[in-house]
């Protein structure tokens, strides 16, 4: 029951119209997508983020449960209410708020579907790139609380690779905007541990995504085979051969049957298994791409390499995977969709599994699955009318994801924990990573009336299947290593020692002045490569192994980490490059290194060692803990081990560049940027003696895309009137840009800006009037600005902070000395979501003995700044 | 037929919510229960016995435009629309009929004199400001709470029914082939009479005779509303003057209409000997477009230099499935640019009587129809159901749009 006082206030908040307890309302917001039901007391609707600020605030204060709904189509019950409460459904919240070409973002409220926003970003040659099947239906704000995938996130990520600002009411009513256009905002990645947190931390009332221009071509193959097997095997040959189609999609014979039962898709109903495989880029070199495919394919035995001859003939392929889950429909009133992942080279193992167990139970079932990433979705057809069917079909379930997670997988790709696998949380996660996922509530819902009840299982009754635990296999060569260090932080914390992890040495002097002595903490010892598994494409190793030393492991496998953090380069350690997000700009093609990372394991501030994330690129249990230690500046915990993905080795890397003046540097940056022509990245820095800047835009990749790709920006260049066109090659491993970061490390004082990308210009004119500025590199895909002066006084970083915040952008001082830190913070004016910020520190570091005080706001010193 | 009975289409449903995207209602509102799953859910609810038939299932029973769109983007193909019908009749049965209802289906529809007599006295009240007079007639009010404001949809009454000037019988034709029937439906009859006009003279241009029948309402709003005896009562009325007929075809103007008479053997059960009448019916029901495709290459200049696109009438795109009869048509029209309407077998939220009831969800839905009326930048809308054209030109004139909205006969 919900108190009348409150629904006489939120009637008064969203008037009477949008507020409903009738028991027909119940009934209707009962269920979503998933098998799970749970009626709620009363449903509101309200208009806009006003609104739903004073509506979530009037639910908290009452001490109401309430769970945010969008069109209700989850698959794991994130948005039923099994106890009751209230229902707060933003479907009213459904207006594109702009679309912003120029900056490559696009703000949305929530209630916005995912193809509402496909279909408005199409018109003008941009596309939002997580593209679930059920876009038509999902609307944004579930994307985010899901963290969905879609076919199209072989080749681009999930959406926390794509969300970069987020607006978010807490239950206090606080109203705050994490990211936007700029997308690495200053402190914790608060954004990604809000997305895929399935509506328990916050309620998301606005979303800031980026969009990327439409490729150039996109060939699109439907692939016939006899045998199962033969197309698991072509998926991870395909992988293999360094090509990374933007989709690999597979179906099996009943669902293909299924589907053509419904509409004609041009499935053959005798196929055993279909593959639909897309590639797309710079025209030139992808029908080489798609011939490489089919030879791959042929020589695994597949039946028929169908070329989709249009837009026509695409449309209805897709039209076909996009149904499957609707198309099952038809051979039983209900299925029970498991989204385990694997790595994708045990997909045959696998499926192979969950046939077996399916036919256990007694169940037919069809899979359609993301084969690219080893994203499972076995369909269990079964009836719930019947109460026998529906508890077998959930044992048969649970089986799945026992015999994923001990094939090295995950318990959800991309569906959420919600109320369906709460349990199976503890395959994955021990008792400690899931207190410590949990505890983070705290900060955000202290009352606990968000959501309650979902994603986090009961850790304090006995768990029947520790055995089977992804967390408690044996240890490896690294194991001991971080038993003995958490044992120190133990220490440490017991004598209230703070510390400050130390890898390479290039975070020493980062951040603020630690508010007190600290001891260094070393990660050298955390040295070696753990795993290295180059058919999946991912390694594990200790964090405080060079970059140099990864890079030289993967060489032999014509693979690399696709990252070339500035400052350093190789010589920097991974747990650095990942505690700092450090990274060039070449960021806009391969991601900063929240994008490559799959897991890493740390350290929290009472000395319990933590895993987060897993190995494989689709995972959505849990709280986001990787990204939010990533970037974390060691001021959360100690990083002991990451897990990232790697690349194919391009064959070719070429930069072309020009000379011209900064504005119109600015200019045919964003019109490269804008355009399909597929740069790495596109980035300036001042001529020497002269006011121009040389434009310099990188290509990598296969030889002849990487040939036409150059022609073509050389011709735009000269079109444009720029000066002293010139093309060179340069190092995979290193970049065009490492005598630059010397040069700019070398001055006292280090900058780095960032702003939407299209003011990445006018942020260099703000530095430029106020500092006098020694060595710049302006990077305009990113919008993102290093640089490096001898002299900075406390008023002109004032005004750069001022004028930044202004832009929508921020500043900080990377580096600077001891004596202009004892009066300013290096992260410039305060901001109200740091707040949020040292709320989260507090939890997983309650005695604060990690990095303290480099954190922007020194607000646990008391200082002025704080906000 | 009770609606368990269709427990096992029902439970069907897996939730996916596809029929959400393709809902009017559901993307003016966002309202679970303006959609089919949250509909099946509520039949499901009741069924199972979490739910009982009251007034509190009205508005979702009731707020369904049947367009059937959902019905298109469902993969087990569910049929909400004709699970609706039957719901609202047990609605009907087990909550009861309003008097108003009982007026019009039993005392106006069957009788096309009576019909033709109430118009008349509305269209006085209208055409003469004295719309208390109309409002006194009734026949607008039984429609429900909305009425006042939806009464200025229709913007003019003809002071005579379509049939009073022209009187039912055989009318000579110049054409060669067919002797065809014309079912002349209500909106044609009272509202639409340009269009009948048009019809009547394109039939006797293409076929050897015309006869304009003396039929009654076809039954499509009494079926609609639920009330399934009074749909076969009108239903059989027709049978029984289409029945005499020895035409090649019954050619109608009004989409909803044919569509609904070639649904008219699944009114009557398999014993019932007006089954096997109204299937020979059926297979005789023409739309005015799908015959006048197979007819006339159209030769009129009165779309010349004219930007010109169609709205598919619910009742013809999925009621009958004539999609590219009507394109055909107008592409072949001399001078004229067709263009296509984004949207355009979207409803217009016309649906019969639909506006009368739920005024302000019709005009959601009309105000998108606009929304992409304007993107086409047409001057002509051409469709081919008069219900869809009152609510169109109401959209038009609501927007300030300067388009042409007309029925197909009468542009060709």
């Amino acid at each position: 029951m919900i108190p009348k006082e409150l629904i006489n206030e939120l009637r008064r908040i969203v008037g009477d119209r949008h507020v409903s307890e009738t028991r027909t309302a119940a009934e209707l917001y009962s269920y979503d997508g998933s098998l799970a039901t749970g009626a709620p007391g009363a449903v509101v609707f309200p208009a806009d983020t006003l609104e739903t600020s004073r509506v979530v605030k009037a639910a908290a204060r009452a001490g109401v449960a309430f769970a945010p709904r969008g069109f209700g189509t989850n698959l794991s019950g994130g948005t039923v209410l099994p106890y009751g409460g209230l229902t707060v459904c933003l479907a009213r919240l459904n207006r594109i708020l702009g679309i912003f070409p120029a900056s490559r973002s696009a703000v949305v409220q929530p209630g916005v579907t995912n193809l509402e926003l496909q279909n408005a970003l199409s018109p003008l040659g941009f596309f939002y790139a997580p593209d679930p099947a059920s876009q038509k239906v999902a609307t944004l704000g579930g994307n985010v609380g899901e963290n969905s995938g879609g076919p199209r996130c072989l080749k681009y990520g999930v959406t926390t690779n794509h969300v970069i600002g987020l607006e978010v009411v807490l239950t206090s009513g606080e109203l705050l905007r994490l990211g936007g256009a700029d997308v690495d905002p200053l402190g914790y990645d608060l954004r990604a541990l809000l997305i895929g947190s399935e509506g328990t931390l916050a309620v998301v009332t606005e979303v800031t995504v980026r969009i990327m221009p439409k490729p150039e071509k996109v060939m699109t193959q439907l692939v016939v085979y006899n045998a199962v097997d033969d197309a698991a095997r072509s998926v991870a040959d395909i992988i293999a051969a360094g090509i990374v189609p933007a989709t690999l999609e597979m179906m099996d014979s009943p669902i293909i049957r299924a589907v053509e039962d419904s509409i004609a898709c041009g499935y053959p109903r005798d196929a055993a298994a279909v593959l639909i495989i897309e590639v797309e880029g710079p025209a030139e070199g992808l029908e080489k791409q798609a011939g490489r495919i089919r030879e791959i394919c042929t020589a695994n035995r597949c039946r028929e390499v169908r070329d989709a001859a249009g837009a026509e003939e695409r449309g209805r392929l897709w039209e076909g995977r996009r149904g499957a889950f609707g198309a099952v429909a038809r051979l039983a009133p209900n299925y029970l969709v498991n989204d385990c992942t694997v790595p994708r080279t045990l997909l045959p193992n696998a499926l192979v599994q969950v046939a077996e167990i399916v036919k256990r139970y007694g169940f037919e079932h069809g899979n359609v699955f993301h084969a690219g990433d080893g994203n499972l979705h076995p369909l269990i057809l079964f009836d719930s009318r019947d109460p026998d069917q529906l508890k077998r079909v959930h044992e048969a379930g649970w089986e799945i994801m026992q015999a994923c997670v001990a094939l090295g997988g995950t318990i959800s790709g991309e569906h959420g924990i919600g109320l369906e696998k709460m349990a199976a949380m503890r395959m994955v996660f021990s008792d400690a990573d899931i207190d410590a996922q949990r505890s983070l509530q705290e900060a955000f819902d202290p009352a606990r009336v968000l959501n309650p009840g979902k994603m986090f299982p009961d850790t304090t009754r006995p768990f029947a299947f520790k055995d089977q635990a992804a967390w408690a296999r044996p240890g490896d060569a690294l194991s001991a290593i971080e038993e003995r260090m958490a044992e120190e932080v133990k220490h440490a914390f017991a004598a209230d020692q703070a510390l400050l992890p130390l890898g390479g040495g290039s975070l020493a002097g980062a951040g603020n002045l630690p508010s007190r002595p600290t001891t260094p903490l070393r990660t050298n010892a955390l040295d070696g490569m753990i795993e290295l598994d180059p058919a999946n494409q991912y390694f594990t190793s200790g964090a405080g192994m060079t970059l140099a030393a990864i890079q030289e492991a993967l060489a032999p496998h014509n693979q690399w980490l696709p990252l070339r953090p500035a400052f350093g380069v190789l010589r920097r350690t991974i747990g650095g490059v990942t505690a700092t997000g450090a990274l060039g700009p070449e960021r806009i093609a391969y991601g900063a290194p929240r994008e490559l990372l799959l897991g890493l394991r740390f350290v929290d501030g009472r000395g319990r060692l933590i895993n987060a994330g897993g190995k494989v690129v689709k995972n959505v249990a849990g709280y986001d803990m990787t990204r939010l230690i990533a970037g974390s500046a060691g001021s959360l915990g100690l990083i002991t081990r990451v897990t990232m993905k790697t690349a194919t080795r391009p064959e070719r890397c070429a930069v072309v560049s020009a000379c011209g003046i900064p504005e119109a540097c600015a200019s045919l940056a964003a019109q490269l940027l804008g355009s399909s022509l597929g740069a790495v990245f596109a980035a300036a820095a001042p001529d020497d003696g002269s006011n121009r800047w040389r434009l310099q835009v990188g290509f990598e990749g296969f030889g002849d895309t990487v040939a036409a790709q150059l022609a073509r920006a050389e011709a735009l260049f000269e079109k444009s009137d720029f000066r002293s066109v010139r093309a060179e090659e340069y190092n995979v491993l290193t970049g065009p840009f490492c005598g630059l970061y010397d040069r700019i490390a070398g001055c006292p004082f280090v900058l780095r800006m960032g702003a939407p990308p299209d003011r990445t210009g006018r942020a260099a004119a703000i530095l430029k009037q106020q500092a006098r500025v020694e060595a710049l590199l302006v990077d305009f895909g990113s919008g993102r600005i290093l640089a490096g002066t001898s002299d900075m006084n406390d008023a002109s970083w004032n005004e750069i902070g001022q004028r930044l915040r202004e832009l929508a952008g921020h500043a900080v001082l990377e580096k600077s000395p001891d004596e202009f830190k004892t009066r300013n913070d290096v992260f410039g004016p305060p901001r109200p979501e740091w707040n949020l910020m040292h709320r989260v520190k507090a939890i997983l570091d309650p005695k604060l003995i990690f990095a303290p005080g480099r954190m922007p706001g020194l607000i646990q010193q008391g200082c002025r700044n704080a906000p | 037929m009770s609606i368990s009975a269709h427990y096992d289409e029902i439970a069907h449903c897996n939730h996916c919510g596809f029929c959400q995207t393709a809902c009017p209602i559901f993307r003016s509102t966002g309202y679970e229960g303006g959609v089919a799953r949250g509909r099946l859910a509520l039949l499901r609810a009741v069924i199972e016995g979490r739910l009982q038939w009251s007034p509190e299932i009205e508005e979702p029973l009731y707020s369904c435009l049947l367009c059937g769109a959902c019905t298109s983007n469902c993969f087990p193909a569910i049929p909400t629309a004709d699970l609706v019908t039957t719901a609202r009749s047990e609605y009907l049965e087990k909550v009861g009929r309003k008097s108003i209802h009982r007026l019009l289906f039993d005392k106006l529809l069957p009788y096309p004199r009576r019909l033709h007599l109430a118009a008349r006295a509305i269209a006085m009240g209208k055409n003469s400001g004295m719309s208390e007079l109309a409002r006194a007639l009734g026949l607008l009010r039984i429609f429900g709470r909305d009425l006042s404001r939806a009464e200025a949809i229709v913007e003019r009454l003809p002071a005579q029914a379509f049939r009073e000037r022209f009187k039912p019988g055989v009318f000579e034709g110049q054409g060669r082939s067919q002797h065809v029937a014309y079912f002349v439906g209500c909106g044609v009859d009272v509202v639409s009479q340009a269009a009948g006009e048009a019809t009547l003279a394109l039939l006797r241009r293409f076929s050897r005779s015309v006869h304009v029948l003396n039929n009654n309402c076809c039954g499509l709003p009494a079926w609609s509303y639920g009330d399934l005896p009074a749909a076969r009562k009108l239903a059989g009325k027709n049978l029984a003057v289409l029945e005499v007929q020895s035409v090649d075809a019954i050619v109608t103007d009004c989409s909803s209409c044919t569509g609904f008479i070639k649904k008219y053997p699944r009114l009557f059960s398999e014993d019932d000997p007006q089954r096997k009448v109204a299937l020979s019916i059926a297979a005789k029901a023409r739309d005015v477009s799908e015959w006048l495709a197979a007819e006339v290459i159209p030769i009129s200049k009165s779309l010349e230099g004219k930007r010109v696109t169609f709205h598919d009438p619910c009742h013809a795109v999925r009621g009958q499935g004539l999609v590219k009869q009507p394109r055909e048509l107008l592409h072949r029209m001399p001078g004229a640019e067709f263009v296509e309407l984004p949207e355009a077998d979207w409803c217009c939220g016309g649906a019969g009587s639909y506006a009368l009831s739920h005024y302000d969800l019709a005009m959601q839905v009309l105000d998108r129809k606009m929304a992409n009326l304007k993107k086409t930048g047409a001057d002509v809308l051409v469709t081919t159901c008069p219900a869809c054209i009152i609510q169109l030109s109401y959209g038009v004139r609501r927007h300030g749009l300067k388009v042409d909205v007309r029925h197909l006969t009468e542009v060709i």
